[in-house]
């Protein structure tokens, strides 16, 4: 699979580096080329782009972390329900431009729609067994 | 569980019933998130300091989750959150002022906020679908509270000397005004337990009481026989005065007031 490495690079001016203006995450997720036509599934699709989205604060997928608690699909829009590992997770910012950064970068998703849920709560009970494994091999116990 | 409110169908006097409710509710944690905010650095240890560093971003975040409930109400919580003063603040009393001591944050540890987790356990039970919602995990991030708190609380009880006696005096000193808000038995606190938002009154004291009862014993307090705070400002649905001004600049943004994002 080919990916796509962000750019990494100060700004002229020498204010922030180029792409904290297009990716909050600093460029650390490894982006898959986006589709040249438009999927079969496109809820399915949507899934397996999030895959790709990672973690601001673990490196794992939002999906493996348990965060994405529903995708939908109409006319165009994907709608991502998601929810927090915290109430006040000082994440939340990052982790929503990500999503829609992402997902944007499909020709074939005309809008990100973001539904911020809590119910059923976030606990690490929601982490993946393939969430948990890439956490072992971390060393981090979850 | 009671059905679901529909809000749409509350009259005015019911409206601003709940928004008492949330705002009461919403403010008492921005003010705890502060008073815990006020020992990151000087609290006893550096862990006791990570601890109410990390209570007070749960409490912010609480807040947050609160204060935008009152958008089910077509009320904006920009303004409520940045734009007020002091004495429209609905925080609770004890929480007006920087705790004096150690020994008074663990009791506002365990008392302030367990007086607030009492009414969140009512709250989440109610007929509010946003509180059925957002509040569950806003009641399993206040476990770990209530264990550092009780944990300090034995503690401080069981040093003797200045300890216990400072626990003691904050402890005296703050639950007659938490008895008052958690038995709120008012029109609008009335009101709201017959649309079933929340439990009854005597409900919510026996729940509060039975929270700290062991507790206030170990500083020879019989949470029992303490008589509520009479002094009441219905408008606010808390004791008179408000919270001190340096806190409530910190509360609305000010100094970040030009960089607002919302």
């Amino acid at each position: 699979m080919s990916v796509t490495v962000l750019p990494i690079a100060p700004r002229p001016d020498g204010g922030l580096a180029s792409h904290l203006s297009v990716h909050k995450s600093g460029g650390r997720d490894r982006w898959s080329e986006p589709l040249t036509a438009p999927p079969e599934d496109p809820v399915q699709a949507t899934w397996g782009l999030l895959q790709e989205v990672l973690d601001p604060e673990i490196p794992i997928s939002l999906p493996e972390l348990g965060l994405i608690y529903g995708v939908e699909w109409e006319g165009g829009v994907a709608r991502v329900r998601l929810t927090f590992t915290a109430t006040a997770c000082p994440c939340m910012e990052f982790i929503r431009e990500d999503i829609t950064d992402r997902l944007e970068a499909e020709s074939w998703i005309d809008a990100v729609e973001i539904i911020e849920v809590w119910d059923p709560p976030w606990t690490s009970e929601r982490i993946t067994p393939e969430g948990r494994a890439k956490l072992r091999r971390l060393g981090v116990s979850a | 569980m009671s059905d679901a409110l529909d809000v749409g169908s509350l009259d005015r006097t019911q409206r601003d019933a709940l928004r008492r409710l949330v705002l009461s509710l919403a403010d008492s944690k921005r003010l705890m998130g502060i008073r815990y905010s006020d020992w990151l650095l000087g609290s006893p240890s550096i862990e006791t300091g990570i601890a109410t560093s990390s209570m007070a971003q749960d409490e912010w975040g609480h807040a947050r989750l609160l204060y935008s409930m009152l958008k089910d109400l077509d009320i904006d919580p920009v303004p409520i959150e940045h734009d007020r003063a002091s004495e429209e603040y609905a925080s609770v009393a004890p929480l007006d002022e920087e705790m004096p001591d150690w020994a008074a944050l663990v009791a506002a540890i365990c008392l302030v906020d367990g007086a607030m987790t009492t009414m969140l356990e009512s709250f989440a039970e109610g007929s509010f679908e946003p509180a059925r919602g957002r509040v569950p995990k806003m009641l399993a991030e206040e476990e770990f509270h209530a264990s550092l708190g009780s944990a300090w609380f034995k503690r401080l009880a069981g040093a003797g000397g200045d300890a216990h006696r400072l626990l003691g005096e904050a402890t005296r000193a703050m639950i007659p005004d938490l008895l008052a808000w958690v038995g709120a038995d008012d029109g609008p606190a009335r009101a709201m337990v017959e649309a079933g938002v929340i439990g009854d009154a005597d409900g919510r004291v026996v729940a509060f009481r039975d929270r700290v009862r062991a507790l206030t014993a170990l500083v020879d307090v019989d949470v029992d026989a303490v008589v509520p705070s009479e002094d009441w400002d219905p408008a606010r649905a808390r004791s008179p005065g408000h919270p001190s001004e340096e806190a409530v600049e910190r509360a609305r943004g000010d100094r970040n007031r030009a960089l607002f994002v919302e």
